[in-house]
């Protein structure tokens, strides 16, 4: 379980992130929505260890600043908003730096091919041998996620769950990846570990996530599931923009919803 | 700037299909380490006077036979109390420069960072012509107390100082900025300079001496003391980097990053600092500043083997002994009698392979 009890954030004298309080369980996939400034990056990087905080935040029930970073590794992988490498590594290279904590969690005889695997499931089969500065952008978020998805292979090891932190993870990819990549996290969740991803897109959003906590101003505006969350006051207060909720466009304009793709 | 620097280096290296180079890594290591030996060989038997190859390898095999020596009395004095130890000690220090180099430059993720160019052997430099101008009157405790490892602890403790400075003004939030790091390398690589000319302008005619032979970078002082004084902290500082190797690779993502994936990122930087400052410290006592070799070497490698640094450090170590080896042969042959000192000849060969580089990559230095 992933445990934030009133964490804020400061950095420099202005206060980023206040009194935040937030869990995740074991089996559940966690979206954090808010409008840009909002401190949903400022608070994931508090729960990851990048930022100091005041408050508590623990994972599986051991307080984050207690642990040691071998040991974090072992819990959690964290997917950054972008990446920039500073030098020439090929795709298998990168996804293999995954595997720097050593606790994937892969079977047997799985651990060798597993850059491989991981990069298949993300999509870029037969990418390994590319280099990573020559791809497109979301080519690079994939081989982001599929690093990560090494940490952390199997969601629950030793009877623990673990968890992946995404930030903003489909912000850069075309429609067909950003179901993948969704339905790689909601797999994830599924079998047992936990998720918890920043997400700008409000249908995917109620498509994949079992909780979401919105974030405004710093502090959570609302918390619980897509259907209670998602309501029309609560969109224009956050995004100050107005919105209805369900509401079809003109019968002439065309709309594609996520929730519409054929499995 | 990292995502377009390198662009050009990789479109025209060859493809890795299975995008895993560390066969070719190990083998390429394999051969250096070859090429090392018999670079070794052949400077034992290059040079000035004509001890001979042969009469050196007989000496080994059959040297042991009584009446029947190979080597004559004079030849065997100067290969094994001349130049022996000077491959010895342009073995270390090869090895130390280059993967201090390489070690820089996985700290502060960039290519560019080499102890030459940013400062560091000019505060080793600072440190080592304090022992020497000042051993006898203002640090003689500092020297009796240390004896013949007053020098290259010196010279640590200036590399030492100048790296940790350069690092905590160049990196704020986690982030090196290297436009920061090249100004502020040459910021106090000036105020050493400086310091060390007042020393200098200090110095008397034995100190200067000393001092000349030694600012151009040279190996030529090489004696089995020096080897003894400086040998075992280059030595422990290289010993200590093949355990950085997987910590650097995960850096090259940055320190967030690798700090997500398990490296305790904070350690690693201390460790890091304090080794290379050890082994530019001590190289810097016994040969003066020798450039270039710490930027050329790891950049060679990153273009056959890339950036893995569990291959790129032993490569590295391997190569630039090999590189010093070839330019102390050019160095004590090409002006024969006399001698050219080994920092002229690197500045001269490395100074257009830089340029090379940046030519190669512009942009590269968007500062």
């Amino acid at each position: 379980m992933i445990e934030a009890r009133q964490v804020s954030v400061s950095i420099g004298s202005k206060r980023i992130v206040s009194d935040v309080d937030l869990i995740v369980r074991p089996g559940e996939f966690a979206a954090i929505v808010g409008p840009n400034g909002s401190g949903k990056t400022t608070f994931l990087k508090a729960m990851t260890g990048e930022l100091g905080y005041t408050g508590s935040i623990s994972l599986n029930g051991r307080d984050i600043a207690a642990l040691k970073p071998w040991e974090a590794a072992g819990m959690r992988a964290v997917l950054p908003q972008s990446t920039a490498l500073s030098f020439p590594f090929t795709v298998r290279e990168i996804v293999k730096l995954g595997i720097t904590g050593g606790r994937t969690g892969a079977l047997a005889g799985e651990g060798d091919r597993l850059p491989e695997r991981a990069l298949a499931r993300v999509d870029l089969e037969g990418f390994a041998g590319r280099f990573y500065q020559e791809l497109s952008g979301g080519e690079q978020q994939r081989v982001q996620l599929a690093r990560v998805l090494c940490q952390v292979w199997a969601p629950v090891l030793d009877g623990q769950a673990r968890y992946l932190f995404l930030d903003e993870p489909v912000s850069s990819l075309d429609i067909k990846h950003q179901l993948i990549i969704m339905n790689i996290a909601r797999d994830f969740a599924r079998r047992g570990g936990g998720v918890i991803a920043i997400l700008h897109d409000l249908n995917l959003t109620a498509m994949y996530a079992d909780r979401i906590g919105v974030m405004h101003r710093g502090r959570l505006a609302a918390t619980g599931t897509p259907q209670d969350v998602l309501k029309d006051e609560l969109i224009e207060k956050v995004f100050g923009c107005r919105l209805r909720v369900g509401a079809l466009p003109a019968a002439n304009v065309p709309f594609v919803l996520p929730q519409s793709a054929v499995a | 700037m990292t995502d377009e620097t390198f662009a050009g280096t990789a479109g025209e290296a060859s493809r890795h299909d299975s995008g895993d180079r560390s066969a070719r890594a190990l083998l390429v290591v394999g051969v250096l380490a070859v090429m090392l030996a018999l670079t070794a060989l052949f400077s034992l038997t290059w040079g000035a006077s004509d001890a001979s190859a042969w009469g050196l390898v007989k000496d080994w095999l059959f040297g042991a036979t009584p009446g029947q020596e190979a080597l004559s009395a004079r030849d065997s004095i100067i290969i094994y109390d001349i130049r022996l130890p000077r491959v010895i000690l342009g073995i270390l220090i090869g090895a130390a420069l280059a993967v201090s180099g390489a070690v820089m430059q996985g700290l502060f993720r960039n290519p560019l960072a080499d102890p030459g160019l940013i400062g560091v052997s000019a505060g080793s430099g600072l440190g080592a012509v304090s022992v020497i101008v000042l051993g006898s009157t203002v640090l003689a405790p500092f020297t009796a107390l240390l004896g013949s490892f007053a020098l290259p602890l010196a010279a640590f403790g200036g590399g030492l100082v100048t790296t940790v400075t350069l690092y905590n003004v160049a990196t704020r939030q986690g982030r090196t900025s290297i436009a920061t790091m090249l100004l502020a390398g040459i910021a106090l690589g000036a105020m050493a300079v400086a310091l060390t000319g007042i020393l200098v302008y200090m110095a008397d005619d034995r100190q200067l001496r000393d001092l000349t032979f030694w600012q151009l970078g040279s190996l030529a002082g090489a004696t089995w003391g020096k080897i003894a004084a400086s040998g075992p902290i280059i030595v422990l500082a290289l010993a200590v980097t093949p355990f950085l190797a997987k910590g650097l690779n995960a850096l090259s993502l940055g320190e967030a990053t690798a700090n997500h994936l398990g490296v305790p990122v904070q350690r690693l930087k201390y460790v890091a600092i304090v080794a290379v400052s050890g082994a530019i410290g001590a190289s810097v006592a016994v040969s003066g500043g020798i450039g270039f070799v710490g930027i050329v070497v790891p950049h060679l490698l990153r273009l056959a083997i890339g950036p893995d640094n569990r291959y790129l450090l032993p490569a590295s170590a391997l190569l630039g002994g090999c590189l010093l080896l070839l330019a102390d042969a050019v160095s004590r042959t090409i002006v024969a009698p006399a001698e050219l000192p080994i920092g002229i000849v690197t500045a001269a060969v490395g100074g257009p392979f830089f340029l090379w580089i940046l030519l190669r990559k512009r942009g590269v230095v968007d500062l």
